[in-house]
């Protein structure tokens, strides 16, 4: 496979937590690698590290030891200005408490990191509704975040991350808050999102989720016990 | 947009920061009114003196003019001698006496002054004409006098002088015709006064020498040095107090320093209840939505933007307490300036509160200011709430 197919790379990637007085290893010496178009999951119990994973994938937090590279840029060079601009212009989040801003509309919220990019008006505007158009929202573009139902605002924030075309998508427990019936549109959505050539990292407790996805990492004890594909 | 979180942020809770902003007026009430008090009193003294152009007294020594019967002595000459001097643009005597008159079965007593229009510099005529050339029987009422014995222009009324304290009689009488209501520029409120040509209020005094004066004031012409002509007066005229009005106001502010450090105690303490207010609320505000904060910084929102929004929100709070501050420090300026200058004897052309818009710039720049401060320490846990941490305790 060609370089220029890798979209992450993460080597000998490790994380301590001091918890009271007590140092708490939740990754220990990963190796991981996504290339792009790909639909990874990865599954776990709760403390084998997945959650700690994702956010160093992400450049939420800092490694103690290893590298994350993001299409070829290691994280670890850029500083606090440079990895925030990287986040906003290469990565979709999508959390599993949906995390809109609740006195935004659904339009405003999807409308806020193209803001952020410096988008005109008029481009960022057109490019939400038609985001809100592919989610499934477009009639519930003017309502505030409080006045949608969970399975809404999680798919408001979908078309959030997908705001400024980023590269990859990470998506912490997507329908953790969800019903079944909901969370199986969440699921839906996603797969027209890999099928439109999305590369997508979600983290999840739900082998429902994970069987859709391409490739299952699972994790136990801050390291892969199983790497598969299908 | 960003900008538009920030402003829907700050009108979430309304009852909460319309307490804040309620608390940031009254504070600024304060400053504002501490602001005036300091500088205010100093300056409404100097305009008092300097009303009329007159930038020097002549006085007994070691007394305030008209506060006793203190008197200089032959200031017929002296001011005959200053009018002619080149530097000197426009002098006059005045002469204070207790005069009366009958109202009723009552006598009610005055302040007779005797006053040369040629150069008088503590009256301004409201309605009616000043004292003309050689009118012996010309009189200037005060306006509270006026009011009160129910005088008016063209009446005829009849002073009486020397008063024997035993007998209630009087050593001599004049009738004299109210010529001009006049507002006495160093009388209390209230005070009632009238005013006659200097040569026959004088003779209704008591006085031992034949030609007394309790006050010589002078303008001084343009080109010349105000100080160095009231040095050279004083040494021409050792026996008199010489003051220039720059030498009155520099004992004046001596003498309101201790008004100066109550106005500066009183301006910190409403500084530091602002600072903790804004402080206060935007720590509350920034705890509350820290895991909108994280998921700001998650998605992309640099710290410098986080840091500018909470000091824009401290601003705009500070700046709308700040507006209702200045008007609510304006009405209680003035309410306060009410009582205190009804204070018996004091002149009321004085004003403790004098409001200036230097002052009110300067106490809205450091509200605002003081604001920002107090936004600091918000901002800065904004900008260093840790991403990863608090998402995970938002998601637990």
């Amino acid at each position: 496979m060609a370089h220029s197919s890798v979209v992450i790379e993460a080597r000998n990637l490790a994380k301590q937590y001091s918890i009271n007085a007590a140092v708490v290893s939740a990754l220990r010496g990963v190796d991981l690698r996504i290339d792009r178009g790909e639909y990874l999951a990865i599954l776990g119990p709760s403390g084998s590290g997945k959650s700690t994973m994702l956010q160093l994938l992400g450049g939420l937090d800092h490694p103690s030891s290893g590298t994350v590279r993001l299409l070829g840029t290691d994280l670890a060079d850029l500083n606090d200005r440079e990895l925030t601009r990287f986040r906003l212009t290469t990565i979709g989040f999508v959390f599993q408490r949906f995390h809109l801003l609740p006195v935004l509309t659904a339009v405003e919220n999807v409308e806020l990191p193209m803001a952020e990019a410096g988008r005109p008006r008029g481009q960022r505007l057109a490019r939400a509704r038609e985001l809100l158009g592919y989610v499934g929202l477009a009639s519930r573009a003017q309502h505030r975040a409080t006045e949608l139902s969970g399975g809404e605002m999680q798919r408001v924030a979908i078309a959030r991350a997908l705001a400024n075309e980023p590269a990859l998508i990470l998506a912490d427990e997507p329908t953790g808050e969800l019903d079944q019936a909901t969370g199986g549109q969440i699921l839906e959505l996603f797969d027209r999102l890999h099928r439109d050539g999305a590369t997508i990292v979600v983290v999840t407790h739900d082998e429902h989720l994970a069987a859709r996805a391409g490739r299952q990492v699972r994790m136990l004890d801050g390291r892969i016990d199983s790497d598969t594909h299908g | 947009m960003i900008g538009r979180w920030a402003a829907r942020n700050a009108v979430r809770h309304p009852i909460r920061t319309g307490l804040v902003v309620l608390g940031i007026a009254v504070a600024s009430a304060l400053l504002l009114d501490m602001t005036m008090l300091s500088g205010g009193m100093e300056r409404s003294f100097e305009n008092m003196l300097l009303s009329r152009g007159f930038q020097i007294r002549m006085s007994p020594k070691g007394t305030l003019p008209f506060d006793t019967e203190a008197t200089v002595a032959g200031v017929t000459p002296i001011v005959a001698a200053l009018r002619s001097d080149p530097a000197i643009a426009a002098a006059g005597a005045a002469v204070g006496i207790p005069v009366h008159v009958r109202k009723a079965d009552s006598l009610v007593t005055l302040v007779g002054y005797g006053v040369d229009p040629k150069g008088q510099g503590f009256y301004q005529v409201l309605e009616g004409s000043d004292l003309a050339p050689g009118d012996s029987a010309g009189m200037l009422v005060g306006a509270p006098a006026a009011a009160r014995l129910g005088w008016r222009l063209g009446d005829t009324v009849r002073l009486l002088g020397r008063l024997d304290p035993q007998s209630a009689e009087a050593g001599i009488e004049r009738l004299m015709t109210v010529r001009a209501v006049v507002r006495w520029l160093y009388d209390s409120r209230d005070q009632l006064s009238v005013g006659g040509p200097y040569r026959v209020v004088r003779a209704m005094g008591r006085f031992v020498d034949p030609d007394p004066g309790s006050m010589i004031m002078i303008k001084v012409r343009e080109g010349h040095d105000v100080d160095s002509v009231a040095t050279r007066l004083a040494a021409r005229y050792p026996g008199v107090q010489v003051n220039s009005v720059a030498a009155l106001v520099r004992q004046f502010r001596n003498r309101l320093v201790y008004f100066q450090q109550l106005s500066l105690i009183l301006a910190t303490i409403s500084l530091v209840v602002a600072v903790l207010l804004v402080a206060t609320i935007l720590a509350i505000t920034v705890n509350e939505r820290l895991g909108e904060v994280a998921v700001l910084r998650a998605i992309g929102v640099t710290r410098a933007r986080l840091v500018g929004l909470v000091l824009i929100e401290a601003a705009a709070v500070t700046a709308v307490g700040t507006g209702l501050g200045i008007g609510l420090g304006l009405v209680t300026a003035g309410w306060l300036d009410d009582i205190l200058t009804s204070f018996p004897g004091l002149p009321a052309a004085i004003s403790f509160f004098v409001p200036e818009p230097a002052a009110m710039f300067r106490a809205t720049t450091v509200m605002i200011g003081a604001g920002l401060g107090a936004a600091g320490y918000p901002a800065w846990l904004a900008a260093r709430a840790p991403i990863a941490l608090t998402l995970r305790s938002e998601a637990e």
